[in-house]
């Protein structure tokens, strides 16, 4: 591919198309004489002895049995595939059936392959551990105590379920969700490129996100608002705001920029993240010749600008089109507060405390001006070029929207626009969208996607471990399920597959080291947002408030100073800097410094997947951020207050604080010799340096928030 | 600390085996040998064939120290002398020159501007320098000035992306990245890729110049700053003393070590390996970056002030952790954007005062790292991320306010020293105004392909797959410029 593909067709032959390999290349042969492999150049080829003339030119000769297969596939006919991704997914032909083992379909599929590989499922973990788990996967936050109590305490069959409907149903749910999604947006709060001014406002986009996933808006719906609300039929402010998905593009102030050339960057931009994350094409590359691996031709990838090219935002300053737009929480609240104020003037009351609360509660629920998409009317349209050799300043020929011919065709009936395109990508007949959105949602559950290059699907992409689970799953979210997530995701975590203990043996590890084949229950670390958020829950810090403007916890001094234009990081001093992670003030030059080691991107580009790293720099942040040790300070002051008088009582507090669990006896001892190590040290020290009960418990509570077990979900 | 080193080794064993079978090598075999924490993470070590490829036979260069001006000095100013200048200045300038180029300001027809400053030629060489670097013109014949420097970008951030990433939109690793992703790191308590910045604030470009694009983040480069904790949260809190930090290290191992034996993951070895190494490089850090303990000559020398937030103290910085094995270090001075436009901008006030801030330092650093017999496996770079135009900048068609020039990426000097190049000479030359190369031009990806090539790197074969195709620093371009090769 790399010397016959998109890119180089070496000898004038590519293999990415049907139609070429029957045709004569520049030798004057036809590589691939259906039906006779004898006339065919390519047999000759790998079967010569001539060094000179054998392929491939460079690397090993062909195995005997590749050159068999491949001269009986000429022989038959040389019937050409698609790839497994572009075709339709057999739908019929795929019948679930279930085992004592399976609780639903996902386990038929991963116990069939378990079976051919000799290997056996793991045991149920304990409910202490698959209660943390699917707290921290469903909502991102460790369980309530209330949710604790009743889970430990309920041993019917129904208690599990129960806990996952109270968990589908917490407004926690949405920010969780939320997190995952806003790296594809690649959504922050500010322009980024080098004076990365601000964008004050756009946090209400992040609350739309919150909002649609609390309200389980169909995924299909949330597609089409998202990339084309404006262009529906008297769209509502909702719909608006949740156009400002891409303007999460970033904007270049910088003096001297060309504005057309970063328009046009934007609008790129727009054509990658929309084809990343719902086809998991990769088409950057497209830009400036045809695909090197998968089938897409240099004029499709403009056809395909040409959906976007009609914006009327130009990376202006004022960073326009904008709308006055209050988040979907602040207008419901809005419309009821303002509904008991009427009633109440018409009670004649206007001078109560009441009334004036609410006033002054009403005041604060203002509308701010939110980057949206806004499509340009009749004559100001632009035509769109391809671009020779990517080059903007040098145009081709002219042309029009249009859909990928590799994909289904663009039905006739839908708008030649934006609002097209996002029809067409939630279309029965796509057969991608399902199947990368379904895995987009396993990977984060499972550590690893069922096709583990979440953002690419194409040729170059990882086979998917179990095709047969990832076209049932993709055709019941689509069919079964109306597109809604919270049904996707109830169904993944009900599976006994999903509710394995993660304990490997050895035999396992060799087997299969990455659990790539699901013989034991997921186990991998908590997302940067999940390690701030879950010290915090634990330490009691934690701020449970649900959306809002962004917030600025604590940051060292001069992280921000990185720019002449520099705004400050102001610190709020409230409860508010104990929110979520979420909510932390995402500026693009200088991300937030405790999510940035923990691997959160800066959020510049849509990212599929965080790479997971396991740096020194990331103990730093969790045994000296003042962030953690303040939350290890609480913790510790919760337990000289609550965890008895005994040392033995205090340490199974705090560590069933931390972990839901009693420690082991082995653990118990390991935590009682360093308590007994601080105190020796504290009383050799001078007066005046010695450590108070508090900054002793501090440190052992610091010990428990940085244990694996801790900063892994098990 | 025995078991540690067991363990560490018991994971890297693991992750070898790993990867050998995985076969797609560069990329996964890297995850495992971290920048910072793999002593020796040298290409041939690791058995993919992409390793094997990257590396080349012999490495002149170990280490790199690049002196990034950030804004752009001009060169005319400094190195490239052109008498006509003198002649041509306050003259219009013709139309031949203006034909079909963009400027980031220049609008309509500016003026010429003549030398500001007066021009000598030093040592064996006869290199040409002005006087604005008084110190610097001694040691001109260790050093190679390459004249004809082309960068394909006129605006800071995209050009300084370009010079560091080889590309010039925000997404790519910098070349610190690369190199130590392709290298490792000589030093296990060190970070392999580490920062310093000085001037007024970070160069315009960003920390997308240091990080590490679609590489895994332990490669972006570690800024040391200059206020506070010289590495984030290296520092202790105030009621946690080492001793028990010791302590809360080893209980925190023993259960993670328990955890290991009881569920069996690898990556609780790996984490267990980390806090060790936390735990090291919070002593490592505060010595190395403590330039207070140097004795008064070296001070002298370099005109440092512990303490402070200088060019002079970074420096000093650099010839410390080149020391102790740092594998890129990256120096970014700020505030050379001479435009003419206000008094910090101005070639007269400003751009005099960077200089200062500059000559004795550079000068000093690679005296010394000569002295101690650094300097051959040192390579020493310094440039802006392009030049500045013969013209006057005009800034809307009017004359600014004072002396300046508007940027300029078709030609512009670099300087280079150690590490295996020709020095005591000049490569390439410009047209009578410095106007364009007209001999020895290169490219900024020729500029990569030979920095990489010196620490023993072939810059066509260090990729990494990214977005359905193999990354690399120079893109699908670049030469090693082997003229300029001792």
């Amino acid at each position: 591919m790399t010397c016959h593909g998109g890119v180089k067709a070496e000898g004038g032959l590519s293999f990415l198309f049907e139609n070429d390999v029957y045709k004569e290349t520049k030798s004057g042969n036809k590589p691939i004489v259906r039906g006779n492999s004898a006339a065919s150049e390519l047999y000759k080829r790998i079967t010569s002895e001539d060094p000179d003339v054998v392929m491939p030119a460079e690397g090993a000769r062909l195995s005997e049995e590749e050159i068999e297969v491949l001269t009986a596939w000429i022989d038959q006919g040389a019937e050409w595939g698609v790839h497994w991704s572009y075709q339709q997914p057999d739908e019929e032909g795929i019948q679930e059936e279930l085992t004592d083992w399976a609780t639903n379909g996902i386990d038929h599929f991963v116990l069939n392959k378990l079976e051919l590989l000799n290997l056996q499922p793991t045991t149920e973990a304990d409910k202490e551990t698959i209660l943390r788990r699917v707290s921290l996967d469903l909502i991102g936050l460790p369980p309530s105590a209330k949710d604790t109590e009743l889970f430990l305490a309920d041993d019917s069959d129904s208690a599990y379920e129960q806990l996952v409907d109270r968990l589908l149903a917490s407004q926690h749910f949405g920010e969780r969700w939320a997190a995952v999604w806003l790296d594809l947006a690649r959504y922050a709060d500010s322009r980024g490129y080098q004076k990365d001014l601000l964008r004050p406002h756009i946090w209400r986009y992040r609350d739309w996100v919150i909002h649609a996933f609390n309200q389980d808006m169909p995924f299909d719906q949330f597609t089409i608002e998202q990339l084309a609300g404006d262009l529906l039929n008297n769209p509502t402010d909702d719909q608006l705001l949740a156009t400002a998905f891409h303007r999460n593009t970033m904007t270049n102030d910088e003096g001297g920029t060309d504005d057309e050339e970063f328009r046009i960057a934007a609008v790129m931009d727009r054509l990658h993240t929309t084809f990343e994350i719902w086809q998991a094409t990769t088409i950057a590359c497209v830009q400036c010749h045809s695909h090197p691996y998968d089938p897409i031709l240099h004029k499709e990838y403009y056809e395909l600008f040409a959906f976007f090219n009609n914006t009327a935002d130009k990376d202006l300053p004022s960073d326009k089109p904008t709308q006055n737009l209050l988040s979907p929480i602040d207008r419901k609240q809005l419309t009821s507060i303002k509904v008991k104020i009427d009633s109440m003037r018409l009670e004649g009351d206007t001078v109560s405390q009441q009334f004036k609360y609410h006033l002054a509660n009403m005041e604060k629920l203002m509308p701010g001006p939110v980057q949206i998409m806004q499509e340009l009317k009749d004559t100001f349209q632009r035509e769109t070029h391809v671009f020779e050799r990517g080059n903007w300043l040098v145009k081709g020929e002219s042309v029009d929207p249009q859909t990928p011919s590799f994909l289904p065709a663009f039905n006739d009936s839908y708008e030649a626009n934006r609002l097209g395109l996002a029809k067409w990508l939630v279309d029965d007949d796509n057969p991608l969208t399902s199947r990368v959105i379904v895995n987009r949602f396993w990977e984060q559950i499972f550590g690893k996607g069922i096709v583990e290059t979440t953002e690419d699907f194409g040729t170059q992409g990882a086979k998917a471990s179990h095709p047969e689970l990832l076209d049932w799953l993709a055709a019941q979210f689509k069919n079964d399920y109306k597109w809604s997530v919270k049904t996707l995701i109830k169904t993944i975590v009900m599976s006994s597959t999903y509710r394995q203990s993660s304990e490997v043996n050895e035999e396992l590890v060799q087997e299969d080291p990455y659990n790539r084949y699901l013989g034991r229950g997921p186990r991998f670390r908590l997302t940067a947002e999940q390690i701030r958020d879950q010290a915090l829950v634990v330490s009691g810090l934690f701020s449970d408030k649900t959306y809002g403007q962004s917030v600025m916890p604590h940051q060292p001094d001069g992280v921000w100073n990185v720019i002449r234009h520099a705004a400050t990081w102001k610190q709020d001093t409230t409860s508010d800097q104990y929110r979520r992670g979420l909510y932390t003030f995402w500026r693009r030059v200088s991300p937030y410094p405790s999510l940035q080691t923990f691997d959160a991107p800066t959020r510049e580009f849509c990212v599929s997947r965080r790479i997971n790293t396991n740096t020194p720099l990331q103990a730093l942040v969790t045994l000296n951020d003042p962030v953690f040790v303040e939350a290890a300070s609480a913790l510790g002051k919760d337990v000289l207050n609550n965890g008895g008088n005994s040392l033995d009582s205090r340490i199974a507090y705090m560590y069933k604080k931390a972990l839901l669990k009693e420690p082991s006896e082995k653990i118990q001892q390991t935590l009682k010799a360093f308590h007994e190590q601080v105190n020796e040290i504290s009383n050799l020290t001078e007066e005046s340096n010695e450590l108070d009960e508090e900054d002793i418990w501090m440190n052992m509570a610091s010990v428990v928030m940085n244990l694996d077990e801790f900063i892994m979900k098990n | 600390m025995n078991i540690i080193e067991e363990l560490q080794r018991k994971r890297a064993e693991q992750m070898t085996r790993r990867y050998v079978l995985k076969r797609s090598g560069l990329a996964l075999g890297a995850l495992a040998m971290g920048a910072i924490g793999c002593r020796n993470n040298k290409l041939s070590q690791l058995s993919a064939t992409n390793y094997n490829a990257a590396k080349l036979a012999v490495a002149k260069a170990k280490q790199v120290i690049f002196l990034h001006m950030a804004g752009a000095p001009s060169q005319l100013e400094l190195f490239d002398y052109k008498p006509l200048l003198h002649k041509l200045d306050g003259k219009p300038c013709p139309d031949s020159f203006l034909e079909g180029k963009r400027f980031a300001f220049i609008e309509g027809v500016p003026d010429m501007l003549g030398p500001q400053f007066s021009f000598k030629q030093y040592g064996q060489s006869g290199s040409w320098v002005s006087e604005m670097l008084p110190n610097f013109s001694s040691i001109v014949d260790d050093v190679l000035f390459l004249k004809a420097v082309k960068t394909d970008e006129f605006n800071h951030a995209p050009a300084q992306l370009f010079m560091h990433t080889g590309s010039a939109r925000i997404g790519r690793p910098g070349i610190g990245s690369w190199v130590t992703y392709g290298l490792g790191s000589e030093n296990d308590n060190l970070p392999g890729f580490v920062v310093l910045v000085s001037g007024n604030s970070i160069p315009s470009g960003g920390k997308s110049l240091w990080g590490s694009g679609f590489l895994p983040s332990k490669y972006q480069g570690v800024e040391l700053r200059s206020k506070g904790d010289p590495i984030l949260y290296i520092n202790n809190p105030a009621t946690i003393s080492r001793d028990i930090r010791r302590h809360a290290i080893d209980a925190i191992n023993e259960i993670n070590k328990e955890s290991y034996d009881e569920i069996g993951d690898p990556e609780i070895l790996s984490r267990m390996s980390q806090y060790e190494l936390a735990f090291k490089m919070q002593m490592t850090v505060p010595e190395a970056t403590d330039v207070s303990k140097e004795p008064d000559y070296i001070h002298e020398m370099y005109g440092t002030n512990p303490g402070e937030t200088s060019f002079a103290n970074n420096c000093l910085l650099a010839r410390r952790l080149a020391e102790r094995g740092v594998r890129f270090i990256q120096l970014y001075h700020r505030g050379w954007d001479s435009h003419g436009s206000n008094d910090f901008e101005n070639l007269h006030g400003g751009f005099k005062e960077r200089c200062q801030e500059i000559d004795k330092p550079m000068t000093a650093l690679i005296t010394d790292l000569k002295q101690r017999g650094m300097l051959e496996e040192t390579l020493v770079v310094w440039g802006g991320e392009f030049g500045r135009t013969p013209m006057q900048e005009n800034r809307q068609g009017l004359t600014n306010p004072f002396k300046g020039r508007d940027h300029h990426g078709d030609a512009f000097t670099m300087w280079m020293t150690g590490g295996g190049v020709k020095t005591g000479t000049t490569y390439g030359e410009t047209d009578e105004i410095g106007y364009y190369g007209v001999s020895g031009n290169i490219h900024i990806h020729d500029l990569q392909a030979t920095i990489l090539h010196q620490l023993g790197i072939n810059h066509e074969q260090l990729t990494y797959p990214f977005q359905g195709r193999e990354f690399r620093l120079t893109d699908v371009h670049g030469h090693v410029v082997r003229d300029i090769l001792a």
